[in-house]
This record gives C-alpha cells, structure tokens and sequence, in this order.
C-alpha cells in the first residue's frame, strides 16, 4: 500500500521562484523514507505541500490515501508532524502540551492520561513532565516534538531535520525512537535531513533533492553501489592552476569513471582504487602537482550526491551560512 | 460543532493559562486603568461637579478605567508569540478548526477583561463609587467589558495572522487611546467643542462609555445598554471580517 504519492508537485513563490519543481513519490507504507538535500534545495517546501500547510502550485499529492488538497482535513488526522525547529509552546508543562494534543486530535478521554504517560516514557520524559517546555534542552524538545507528533497514533509521521543542531546523544536517542517505532507500529517516516548519515542509517529509501527536483532516488546501498566504481580523493597543493593541471593529468588514467573538482580536491571514480593510487600519483608527479593527502574509500551518500548535483552536501550548506554570517553583518 | 465547541474550549482554558504563568503582565494590565483612575479622579474630582455639573466623578470614571483595561487584550501578541515559535503551524495542523484557533484567544481576552472590570469596580465600590443597579450591574459591567474586550482584541489578531509581526500587532494599541479620548472620557459631550461633540457622537466607545455610566450613575436604561450593545456588535462584525479574512490569507 501507498502512504505518500505524488506526481508533478510543484511550488512556486511569484514567478522566479521554484522552490519544488515537478517532484514524483511513490512511498509506501511502512517505509523510512529519507528527503535529503541542502538548505534551500525544496525538503522543507515540500513538507509543508503534504502536510496540508501549503497549496501546492500544480500537480498532487496523497497522503494516507487522501488528496492533501481535497481532503486536508482527513490528510491531518491521518498524520503525525515534527516540523523544523520543534515548534512548542514554552508557558505549558510537557505534559499538559501532550495533553493539548490529545485533545484537539480528539483521542478518546478515558484514554488521554494514559496515552500521555506512555509517551513521555517512550521519549524519556517522564521526569521532566511537570516542567514548563521553557526549561527543556534542545534534545528534549525534539524528543516532545516527536511525542506530540504521535499522540494519536498517526500511520504516516513527517520528521523535519529532526536532528539538526542536537548533540550526538540527542541524535542517537531520536534515531532509536524512529527505528523502534517504525519496526513496533509499522509507522511510515518521511524524514527531510541534512546529515547523510542519518539517511544512511535510518532509511530504507532515499531522495536527494536539487534546486527543487529529486535527482537522485533508492536505497542508500543502491545508489552507492550506482557509482559503480572506488572513489579516490586526492587533495592538491597550490591554487587553481594546480587543481587545473590536475584534472587533465588523472582524466588520462584508463578504467576512469568520473572526475570532480571541489574545493581543493580532485575527486576520481575509478573501478580497482586500490591498484589506481600508484598511477594516479605518477600521473599528478609528470603534470608537477603535489598531492597533500590521497584517499581511497567505498562511495558514500555524499559520494551519491556529489556525483548527482555537482557539489558536496555540507559545502553547500558551509557557504549559505557564511552568506548569511555576511548577510548579517 | 460540538467538537469544535470542546476544541475551542480545550484552547480558551490553555490561552488562560498563559496569563496565570505571566501574572507581571497581568499586574501591568491592573495597574495602568487603576493609575489612571485614580490620579484623573484626584485631579478633577473636586472640581467636576461646579464644571460638568457631575457631582460622583469616581462613578463618572469608573467606566473609563474599565474600558481602559480593554487595552490588556493581548490575544494579537499571543497569536504572534505562537507564529513565531511555530506553534501555530503545529494547532493548523492538527484537525480543530482554524475558527476555534482563532475564536479560543478572543474568548479568553473577554474573560481576562470580565475579571479585570470586576476588580476595578470592587476597588471603586470600596472608594465609594456606588453602583445604581447593584449586583446585577456589575454581571453587566463585566458582560459589557468582555464583550468589548473581544471586539477589541480582533484589531490585534487580525494584524497578527496578516503580518505574523509582534512590531506591527502592538500598532493595534496606538487606535485604542484615540478611540477613548475622541468620547466623553472625561466631561460630558455636553461640555465639548462642536468639531469634537461631531467625532464622539460617530465613535462606538461613547456609547459603551455612556451604557456602562447609566448602569453605574442612574440605572436600568434599556436604550443606553441597547446602543452599547449594539456599538459593541458594529465593531465586532468590523474587526471580525478583519481577523477572518486574515485568517484566510494565512492559512491559504
């Protein structure tokens, strides 16, 4: 069975902005669905197209086996939301958040109290229930983010970076919650992330979203295996002329699958890396380029989406945050 | 529409705890009217009976500083806190309707400005105010004061969902202080100059102004609690077309 489909979503802002640009899913249920992609690639845009908070522009999309357009109201309650930045109101307790939730997703009175209890336990915040959302820690914010998103047992949950800006143990203890619940409840996750190795760990299938198009989509270890090839870094001394010099030496080794330059590396797809490196040296030796560091390594997700978009991940992510530093001064 | 009854009560009573866990802001919003009370009664008191012919000034400005605790209507700045945070988006998405959403913070500003007026009106009682229609005149009062609470409040709410903005939600403060001193606040309309009798004749508060006084001054008055009513119903409809409409856009 389907949880989330959709065909053609698109989402413009004004006539120059295409933040979601035709985008295809089929995803069925039980699934961990992973969206990964930089800021600003369309993940969170396309969240909130199916989870009813935005109209999309055109095309469709059905959650749970209802039209997020026609039928948003069924959409709601078929589904659970932690979006981005844990929205919580900080005057309630954690409990009496839960308790609103219940409420107004009208699970059954006689039930509420032990609905509540059971999930501050499940996300171990039984603890701190009484204490006003205000004096919670990321972690646990998130943590209540998710229980909320759960009160009534929705069988489509959508998680937005979940992790982003949580220490390793808060990541850790998030991502046990969804496995668990996921193999426990048979709950499908649709999980945007910025951090490949969340993807790589918790989803079963994953997107890689582009400047609003999904360019890439499978499992991680299909998509890996897509490059078909060893991937070998080689990190290069000196400036562009350099790098330069360097891609034209390594594009004349034989059995070359790809080439990339990013930043101050020289990126090789090449079958047999480990028997490649010795020619490869030999090559950026006779073009007179000094390799820093040479890396051999099996292709990774980040490899995937280097390969699909031209650039890494985090170095995207690097240079917005910059921007915005710059922005802001 | 039970439900959305019982949803928009679950939201009314989690509104009021907002205020219960900020009581500073809720001193804040005693202290002003009852600032004002007292001091424009120590000042003109004495002489408002030779001038305006009013010899209970303190029951005369009983009503002002009830209509002045309508300015506690904090239901715009609350909508805005929950934007901010998020929150908001996380209520939309659950399936109460977005009317109780929106509905629930005004219900709550109108309780918050019923217990308001009853405490002014018990602190004016014991400085010895009087109150014309006993017990049942203060139920009015306080009906009066809530109503126009929640009539009031949609200025705010509605410049809340259409900007999302606490800086452009607190411009809905700068009309209240216009819209109370173009009525008969402080004198009589009889006293005033012709071009300012003209715009308190077309402003709604005068008429609740003078629905409260008859209550607290002469008695029962079925036309002036009629006009205030009705004052009170005319901006009701002005600034609920306001808020649902931005509601609208918002949610779109």
């Amino acid at each position: 069975m389907t949880a989330i489909a959709a065909q053609g979503l698109m989402k413009y802002f004004g006539a120059e902005i295409r933040a979601v640009d035709g985008i295809e899913l089929s995803i069925e249920a039980g699934e961990i669905f992973g969206f990964l992609g930089a800021n600003g690639s369309g993940k969170t845009t396309t969240v909130r197209m199916l989870t009813t908070l935005l109209r999309p522009t055109a095309g469709g999309a059905q959650v749970a086996g209802f039209d997020v357009v026609r039928q948003p109201g069924m959409v709601r309650r078929s589904i659970g939301v932690a979006l981005q930045e844990a929205g919580l109101d900080d005057l309630a307790t954690g409990g009496e958040l839960l308790m609103l939730q219940a409420q107004l997703y009208h699970v059954p009175a006689k039930e509420r109290r032990a609905r509540v209890a059971h999930l501050l336990e499940v996300v171990d915040l039984s603890d701190a229930a009484e204490r006003r959302v205000k004096t919670y820690s990321g972690g646990m914010r998130r943590r209540l983010d998710l229980a909320a998103a759960l009160v009534h047992r929705p069988t489509v949950v959508f998680l937005d970076e979940p992790t982003t800006g949580l220490d390793p143990i808060s990541r850790e203890s998030i991502w046990r919650y969804v496995s668990e619940l996921n193999k426990s409840e048979g709950v499908t996750f649709f999980l945007t992330t910025q951090y490949l190795e969340e993807a790589d760990r918790l989803a079963g299938e994953v997107a890689i979203m582009d400047a609003g198009r999904i360019v890439a989509l499978g499992s991680p270890a299909a998509l890996k295996s897509g490059i078909g090839a060893d991937v070998i870094t080689l990190e290069i001394e000196g400036g562009t002329d350099e790098l330069a010099r360097a891609e034209l030496a390594v594009r004349a080794l034989e059995g070359i699958e790809d080439v990339r330059v990013v930043d101050h590396a020289v990126i090789v797809y090449v079958h047999e890396g480990s028997a490649a490196i010795s020619r490869l040296v030999l090559l950026l030796d006779q073009a007179s380029v000094r390799a820093r560091e040479v890396r051999l390594h099996q292709p990774t997700l980040d490899d995937v989406f280097l390969r699909k978009t031209g650039h890494h991940m985090e170095a995207r992510d690097a240079q917005a945050a910059r921007a915005a530093a710059g922005g802001r001064a | 529409m039970i439900q959305g009854v019982r949803d928009t009560f679950h939201l009314v009573l989690r509104a009021l705890r907002e205020a219960r866990r900020q009581p500073a802001v809720e001193i804040g919003n005693i202290f002003i009217p009852m600032f004002f009370f007292a001091v424009t009664v120590g000042a003109i008191g004495n002489v408002a009976g030779r001038a305006f012919g009013i010899d209970n000034y303190l029951g005369f400005q009983m009503p002002v500083a009830i209509l002045q605790a309508v300015g506690a209507g904090n239901a715009g700045l609350g909508m805005v806190t929950d934007i901010e945070r998020g929150y908001f988006d996380k209520l939309l998405l659950t399936p109460a309707s977005r009317t109780s959403l929106v509905v629930s913070r005004l219900c709550a500003d109108g309780i918050r400005i019923a217990v308001l007026t009853l405490c002014i009106v018990v602190v004016g009682l014991i400085a010895g105010s009087g109150m014309a229609t006993g017990p049942l005149g203060v139920l009015m009062l306080m009906a009066i004061g809530g109503l126009f609470g929640v009539a009031y409040s949609g200025i705010g709410m509605a410049l809340a969902l259409k900007t999302g903005s606490a800086q452009a939600t607190q411009l809905g403060f700068l009309l209240f202080f216009p819209l109370l001193f173009l009525s008969p606040a402080f004198a009589p309309k009889a006293v005033f100059s012709p071009w300012l009798e003209t715009v308190a004749t077309f402003n709604p508060v005068t008429y609740i102004l003078q629905g409260m006084r008859g209550l607290v001054l002469e008695g029962w008055d079925a036309r002036a609690l009629g006009e205030s009513f009705a004052a009170i119903a005319a901006l009701g409809v002005l600034t609920m077309t306001l808020v649902f409409g931005a509601l609208r856009s918002r949610t779109a």
